[in-house]
């Protein structure tokens, strides 16, 4: 017995030194291929040029006097994008740090943006061009379209459609608020009419989809309409999200009055597991016959929610909500950073988007108060305008404000259920405005 | 001439798309309303089902707690 086994790792040992030879042969000859290929493009040089021929080569020579690099397109850039812009760009993404990190502003989506933007913008490497790793990125998702889709699934997946579905009218606001999107249609429309920037219809459109508040929706419509202006549009989309406690308030104080705050809600009624189910499947198809071109965003948070209501995919569930959205998450931020390359981001428009960008916000805050005054002339329940300003999708942020401007001015007036469901409403009506204009422009 | 035409067209696309927003939502809102009275008619029962077991497993807890909290004063005096 302790024969045989000797016999059989000699065997062996034999085995595995003739292939090692073997594999030696067949390096020795790579290298030798290597070598002479390299004979072809390899100089000697002496050893100041080659001190030279590196420092040359260094990020600080490349950001002071620049070579003629090309941007992420292949087209020749201005000096300053190349030089001082650079740096511009990376201190404002140590802003977008701070932002983040200091002040908790959406860290979530904001860090990998913006570490992104700073990877962007290193000179010689070319990270975010067409075979940098940023680049690689944003051709793998963002340029078709998919990581805003695989983030909607996951929204889906945690969205809960109870209080939308135990008060249905309340869908109205989410309704009301898109009208940020196509009042700053106009304004974007009537800023370049004026001359003083120049945005086509499309781009416009793009802008204005940010008062949707909807950060994957602005994502995907900036991509399909406009994705030289994706970069702006995405920063100023996250950053008013992020600032949707500050924005909101003094709007939705200035537009009602003490008693109208102090409105209480009758409470929501319970609403059945066959109810939640039904409903995915019942808005799908009112979308496919309504408007086909929206079912891209609806269908996949549809699908999301669907699984998570079905109750019998726990797992696909927990993966939707946690690994896949965090992962995607993670891919959308460093491929929307990559749209900060100084040649793309420190261009006039930037300004005028994160101008617009806050006009829409505003305006649909309002108008969702205001469309909570007006169904409140009419017979039935009395809703809080409050929950207006959640109709602006921005889950569940704007519902958390409504619920805590409502706090301030009665201690016991629990507002937040109440205002979740113009909230997801808000979801589902940004969905379709961002289907208009999508058809708009088949 | 186009340029005139510019806002024009941005009033055109906000009558369209809040248009469609609304219809959409209102046709949303009134097929909720049809699914739960349909539900609510016909599928009542599986709400009632879900709460009578819970009530029945509470109870049987307690009932558990029970013997056990005899069967430990038992075992004490015993």
């Amino acid at each position: 017995m302790k024969n045989i086994v000797i016999k059989f790792l000699a065997l062996f040992m034999l085995l595995s030194m003739t292939s090692l030879f073997a594999n030696e042969h067949m390096a020795t000859s790579v290298e030798k291929a290597d070598a002479t290929h390299k004979e072809e493009t390899y100089k000697s040089k002496s050893f100041s040029a080659m001190i030279s021929g590196f420092l040359a080569s260094t990020g600080v020579v490349a950001l002071i006097n620049p070579g003629d690099e090309l941007n992420a397109k292949g087209e020749p850039m201005s000096t300053f994008h190349k030089g001082l812009g650079r740096v511009i760009m990376i201190l404002v993404t140590f802003f977008l740090f701070w932002l983040a990190i200091a002040r908790g502003f959406e860290p979530l989506l904001l860090l990998p943006i913006a570490f992104g933007g700073l990877l962007a913008n290193i000179p010689v490497a070319g990270i975010a061009g067409a075979h940098g790793f940023l680049g690689v990125i944003y051709q793998m998702g963002l340029s078709n379209e998919m990581f805003p889709i695989i983030i909607f699934m996951g929204v889906g997946a945690m969205t809960d459609f109870g209080p939308l579905l135990s008060n249905p009218k309340t869908a109205l606001l989410g309704g009301a608020a898109q009208f940020g999107i196509f009042g700053t249609l106009v304004g974007a429309v009537a800023l370049s009419q004026a001359g003083l920037v120049d945005f086509t219809l499309q781009q416009a459109s793009a802008i204005s989809i940010i008062g949707g508040a909807d950060g994957p929706t602005s994502i995907f419509i900036a991509t399909k309409l406009a994705p030289e202006l994706l970069g702006a549009i995405a920063v100023a989309s996250y950053s008013y999200m992020a600032m949707v406690p500050i924005i909101q308030p003094p709007i939705m104080k200035a537009l009602t009055t003490d008693a109208e705050r102090k409105i209480k809600m009758t409470t929501l009624r319970h609403v059945s597991r066959l109810e939640k189910l039904i409903f995915p499947i019942m808005v799908l198809s009112l979308s496919i016959l309504v408007l086909p071109e929206s079912t891209p965003l609806i269908g996949a948070f549809m699908f999301g929610n669907f699984l998570k209501e079905s109750g019998v995919v726990e797992r696909l569930n927990d993966t939707l909500q946690n690994a896949l959205i965090n992962i995607t998450t993670i891919f959308l931020g460093l491929g929307v950073g990559s749209k900060l390359a100084a040649d793309q981001f420190l261009v006039p428009e930037t300004m005028f988007i994160m101008v617009l960008g806050i006009i829409a916000f505003s305006v649909g805050t309002a108008a969702g108060v205001l469309m909570a005054k007006f169904m409140n002339l009419f017979p039935g329940h009395k809703i809080n305008p409050l929950i207006g300003s959640a109709g602006v999708s921005a889950v569940p942020m704007a519902a958390r404000v409504s619920n805590k401007v409502g706090m301030e001015y009665d201690r016991t007036n629990m507002l937040l259920m109440h205002a979740m469901g113009p909230n997801v409403a808000g979801v589902i009506g940004s969905a379709v405005a961002a289907g208009v204009l999508i058809s708009l422009f088949k | 001439m186009t340029e005139t035409n510019l806002i024009v067209e941005g009033f055109k696309f906000m009558g369209l798309g809040m248009g469609t927003v609304f219809l959409f939502l209102i046709v949303m809102i009134g097929s909720m309303n049809i699914m739960s009275t349909i539900i609510h008619k016909f599928f009542p029962e599986p709400q009632a089902a879900d709460t009578n077991p819970s009530a029945t497993a509470q109870k049987d807890n307690k009932k558990v707690v029970a013997a056990i909290t005899a069967a430990i004063t038992h075992h004490r005096q015993g």
